[in-house]
C-alpha cells in the first residue's frame, strides 16, 4: 500500500486541552486492561455478588495494596469514562456556549462522584453505623 | 433538536459496514459501562456513608435480572477493552494501518477475541446464578 503510506505525514500540533484528552483516552487504555479486567474477573466472576458483603469489603480494604489498586481504578476508569461521555456529547452539542456549560457540568459530575468514591476508600467500612 | 435527529439518523442509516458496527458497539458499550460505574462507585461508597443501604444494594445485585445484566456488562467491558486496545495501538503506533481492508479484518477479529474471552466468564456467572437463585447443581 505505497499510496497509503505517502498520505501519512507528521503534523505538529501545539498541545491543547483536546489533544491531551485524546492522548489520555489512548494511554489510559493500556493501564485499564489489567485494572478493569482484573477487578471485574475477580469480583464478578470468581467471587460473585453472592459472597460480597460488608465483611468482604472490610477484609479487602484491610490491605493497602487493594486500596491503592481501587484508587487507581477509580482514577483511571471514571476519568476515562466521563471524558468518553464528553466525546459522545460533543457529537450532539455544537454551540460554543452550550459546550462550555456541558464541560463544566461534566467536570462537576466527575469531581463529585470521584470525591464520594475517594472518601469511602479513605474512611473504609463504617462500623459505628447502627445496622438494624 | 434537529442536530440530535441528524446525528442519530446517521448512526442508523450510515452503511460503513464493519467500521460502522465497530464504532456503534464501542460507543454503546462505553456508555453502558460509565452508567454502571457511576452507580457502582456510589453503592460501594455506601459501606462508609450508609452500610444498611449497601446491603440493600447488594440484595438487588443478587437478583436474577441484575445477574443477567452483569453477564452483559462483562461482555461490554471485554469488547470495549479489546476494541479500545486496537484503536489505541493503531492511533499511537501504526496510523498507516487504518485502511478499509485491514479494518474489516481486524474488526471481525476483535469481536471473535471478545467473545472467546467472554464465554467462559458468562458460563461461570450463569452457573453461579442458577446455583444461588434457583438451587440448581446442588446449590
Ligand atoms: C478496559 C479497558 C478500556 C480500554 C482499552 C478503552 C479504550 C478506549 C479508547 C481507545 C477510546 C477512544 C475511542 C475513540 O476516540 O475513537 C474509548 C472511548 C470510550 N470509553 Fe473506553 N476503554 C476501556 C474501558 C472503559 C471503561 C471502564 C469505561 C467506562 C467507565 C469506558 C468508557 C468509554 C466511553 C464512554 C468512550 C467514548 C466512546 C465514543 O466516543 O464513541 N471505557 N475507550
Ligand atoms: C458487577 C461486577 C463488579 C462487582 C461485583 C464489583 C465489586 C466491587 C467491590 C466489592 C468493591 C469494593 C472494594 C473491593 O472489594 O476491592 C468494588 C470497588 C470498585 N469497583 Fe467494582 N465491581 C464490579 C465491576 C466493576 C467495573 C466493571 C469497574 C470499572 C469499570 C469497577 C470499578 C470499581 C471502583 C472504581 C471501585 C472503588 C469504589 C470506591 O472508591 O468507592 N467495578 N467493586
Ligand atoms: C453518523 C454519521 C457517520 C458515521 C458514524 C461514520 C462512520 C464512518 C466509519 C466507521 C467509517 C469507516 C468505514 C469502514 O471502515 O468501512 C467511515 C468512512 C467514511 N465515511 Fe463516514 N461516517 C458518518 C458520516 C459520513 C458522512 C456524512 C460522509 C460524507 C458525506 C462520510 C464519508 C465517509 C467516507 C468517504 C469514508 C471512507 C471510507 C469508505 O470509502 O468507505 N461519512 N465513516
Amino acid at each position: 500500500m505505497a499510496s497509503v503510506s505517502q498520505t501519512v505525514r507528521r503534523v505538529r500540533v501545539r498541545p491543547n486541552y483536546e489533544t491531551i484528552a485524546w492522548k489520555w483516552m489512548r494511554y489510559s487504555a493500556f493501564a485499564m486492561i489489567p485494572l478493569v479486567w482484573g477487578h471485574m474477573i475477580l469480583q464478578d466472576v470468581i467471587v460473585g455478588v453472592h459472597r460480597i458483603d460488608l465483611d468482604y469489603v472490610a477484609m479487602r480494604w484491610a490491605s493497602l495494596f487493594w486500596r491503592v489498586y481501587d484508587t487507581l481504578l477509580l482514577g483511571f476508569a471514571f476519568a476515562h469514562g466521563v471524558n468518553g461521555l464528553r466525546q459522545v456529547l460533543n457529537d450532539f452539542i455544537h454551540g460554543e456556549r452550550a459546550r462550555k456549560v456541558m464541560n463544566w457540568l461534566l467536570f462537576l459530575f466527575w469531581l463529585i462522584i470521584t470525591l464520594i468514591g475517594g472518601t469511602a476508600l479513605i474512611a473504609g467500612v463504617n462500623r459505628a453505623f447502627p445496622l438494624s | 433538536m434537529s442536530e440530535l435527529k441528524t446525528t442519530l439518523a446517521g448512526y442508523v442509516t450510515y452503511r460503513g459496514r464493519e467500521g460502522h458496527w465497530s464504532f456503534l458497539l464501542h460507543r454503546i458499550t462505553g456508555l453502558g459501562v460509565v452508567l454502571f460505574l457511576t452507580i457502582h462507585i456510589i453503592d460501594i461508597a455506601f459501606v462508609y456513608f450508609n452500610p444498611v443501604l449497601f446491603m440493600k444494594a447488594i440484595e438487588i445485585y443478587r437478583s436474577t435480572l441484575f445477574g443477567v445484566g452483569e453477564i452483559f456488562l462483562v461482555f461490554c467491558v471485554f469488547y470495549h477493552g479489546v476494541n479500545g486496545l486496537r484503536i489505541a495501538y493503531l492511533d499511537l503506533f501504526k496510523p498507516q494501518g487504518w485502511h478499509i481492508e485491514s479494518q474489516r479484518r481486524s474488526v471481525r477479529w476483535t469481536l471473535v477475541i471478545a467473545l472467546v474471552l467472554w464465554l467462559p466468564s458468562a458460563f461461570w456467572m450463569l452457573r453461579n446464578l442458577l446455583i444461588h437463585n434457583y438451587g440448581l447443581f446442588g446449590g
